[in-house]
């Protein structure tokens, strides 16, 4: 496909190559930094680059790893806070206390540790992805070397 | 036909895309249907405090009906729901808490809809995730379509929202993209549809030249156009300037128009001209050398449209799949998705500038072909006729 078919400029291939050279200058970049030596290889670096994008596009609702996890409650972080109490008679009044007094009160903390909290889960969200495409990855060799494996015999 | 349109907000003075959506396809609409708008009386989207006041008014070609907002909007209390309804398996119930929570409450909207819904042959409802549609769009399901203005935000996940997509008899979308992202979302077919996308007038023939370098903009400079807040992508935009400057890329100016909502770095190459008037927006589109859209998430962008209306290129999110969409359709500019294609790619193009030039060029004759307004007012009158007959 050309950058320019019938006097109008393509831009899906123009893109193309843009990112072409911009990855290309990223592995010569980690290379210099002492980046893995696999890197050497413009073919092992595209093939990496290119799983860890499906892993990046992949929305965060389709992942299997999670269903393993077990209960939600085990695993995910808790951004929010649920006040309960399980005194009858004083319950409410801590509540209100804690509702309408200490929280505002601490608000600022609260806030600055869920941004955190919200980050680490980005990337906790994006590792699971890596690890779910590195999975499908292995499965799919595995299931071509026993093709091959078949054919041989 | 008698027609309704629902919204959140209707005014001149009301900013927003959907809210402007409306009001352009409404006022389109009442030259051939009687059209009464159905809407609050907030005027603005983050108190939704009553303004306007309720009760019928003729606004130019269409009819508005106002209703009063029940209560203002708790930030921290739609914080709090939002937390447990976007960050963990959450009930139906408190799914439709964030529904009244975000708002605007308006009681007699709904009660409208019960009572006299049936006197619409079509009821037209904006966008998915405020309380009027909601609430309302059950009440008169058998006549309502939807024109959703998706985009890939959370809420779109929230099991609630499969259930109202199954509801309304057709949907009116702005992109393909949007189409494909709620018919993947519902579990069911979609009813019909028809992408409309916004119609944009032919750019008035240039008037009047402000003088740019009084406001501090210096030549070359990219335009950012739009409210400045992180949630429209202007902290990662900023970031990833940031590194083109590092890059050593050509010198150029970023310049930042729109109200503020976020603090802006003082850098002698970032100018922040804060809210401009159409003049200053004229000249800008004019003189810039490419519009940036680092939003996340759209489900139509209107100033990428108002850019190639003026013959200028864009560099866009390609994360967002809508921008990357209308640039690869109309070749109009580049997309990018890292800062280091964002620092390569604006590189290309200040470099290249007759390529950029002929690709503002490019998504000005897609404008022309998709999005002028007899052919936009066509395709919804098709589609509506059609409705009529299912």
């Amino acid at each position: 496909m050309t950058v320019l078919a019938d006097d109008i400029i393509r831009v899906e291939p123009l893109m193309r190559e843009i990112e072409d050279r911009v990855r290309d200058d990223l592995r010569r970049r980690l290379l210099a930094r002492g980046g893995a030596p696999e890197y050497q290889d413009p073919e092992v670096f595209r093939s990496v680059d290119r799983l860890l994008h499906r892993a990046a596009d992949r929305p965060d609702e389709h992942a299997l790893l999670p269903e393993f996890l077990g209960p939600e409650s085990d695993w995910r972080i808790e951004t929010h806070v649920r006040f309960a109490s399980h005194r009858p008679v004083t319950g409410p009044l801590v509540l209100f206390v804690k509702r309408r007094i200490l929280l505002p009160l601490t608000r600022w903390l609260y806030d600055y540790t869920v941004d955190n909290f919200q980050r680490q889960e980005r990337v906790n969200r994006m590792l699971i992805a890596c690890i779910e495409e590195l999975a499908i990855e292995n499965a799919r060799l595995r299931r071509d070397l026993e093709q091959v494996r078949s054919v041989r015999l | 036909m008698k027609l309704a349109c629902v919204v959140q907000r209707f005014g001149a003075e009301v900013t927003g895309g959907s809210e402007r959506h409306c009001r352009v396809i409404a006022e389109h609409l009442a030259s051939h249907h009687d059209v009464t708008v159905l809407t609050s009386c907030a005027q603005d989207y983050v108190t939704w405090r009553n303004v306007y006041p309720p009760g019928a008014v003729r606004a130019g070609p269409v009819n508005v009906l106002r209703f009063p907002v029940a209560h203002q909007r708790n930030l921290g209390r739609l914080a709090d729901i939002s937390r447990i309804v976007f960050t963990t398996r959450s009930s139906p119930e408190e799914q439709e808490r964030w529904f009244v929570e975000n708002g605007p409450e308006v009681p007699g909207l709904i009660e409208h809809l019960q009572q006299h819904g049936a006197e619409y042959d079509r009821i037209l409802f904006w966008t998915y995730r405020y309380y009027q549609t909601y609430f309302g769009l059950p009440l008169v399901a058998d006549r309502a379509i939807l024109v959703p203005t998706a985009e890939e935000d959370p809420l779109i996940w929230v099991d609630v929202v499969d259930r109202l997509f199954s509801l309304p008899i057709g949907y009116l979308f702005l992109t393909p993209e949007e189409a494909q992202l709620v018919s993947s979302r519902a579990s069911r077919p979609l009813a019909p549809s028809s992408v409309i996308g916004c119609g944009v007038d032919p750019a008035p023939p240039h008037v009047k030249d402000v003088d740019l370098s009084m406001a501090g903009v210096t030549d070359p400079f990219i335009l950012y156009l739009g409210r400045i807040e992180p949630n429209k992508g202007c902290q990662t935009l900023l970031e990833y300037f940031d590194k083109y400057l590092d890059s050593g890329g050509p010198p150029v100016q970023l310049v930042m128009a729109g109200f503020p909502n976020m603090t802006i770095p003082s850098h002698p190459s970032i100018k922040c001209l804060g809210v401009v008037d159409d003049e200053m927006r004229e000249t800008l589109l004019a003189k810039a050398r490419l519009l940036v859209v680092p939003s996340p998430f759209e489900s139509l962008s209107m100033v990428l449209l108002e850019a190639w209306n003026q013959g200028l290129p864009a560099l866009v999110n390609g994360r967002c799949a809508v921008l990357h969409g209308q640039v690869v359709r109309a070749n109009g500019g580049l997309s990018y998705r890292y800062a280091s294609e964002f620092a390569a790619s604006l590189t290309y193009l200040l470099a290249h500038p007759d390529v950029a030039r002929r690709l503002g060029r490019q998504g000005l004759a897609y404008v022309e072909q998709e999005y002028r307004w007899p052919h936009v007012t066509q395709k919804v009158e098709e589609f509506l006729s059609a409705s009529l007959k299912v």
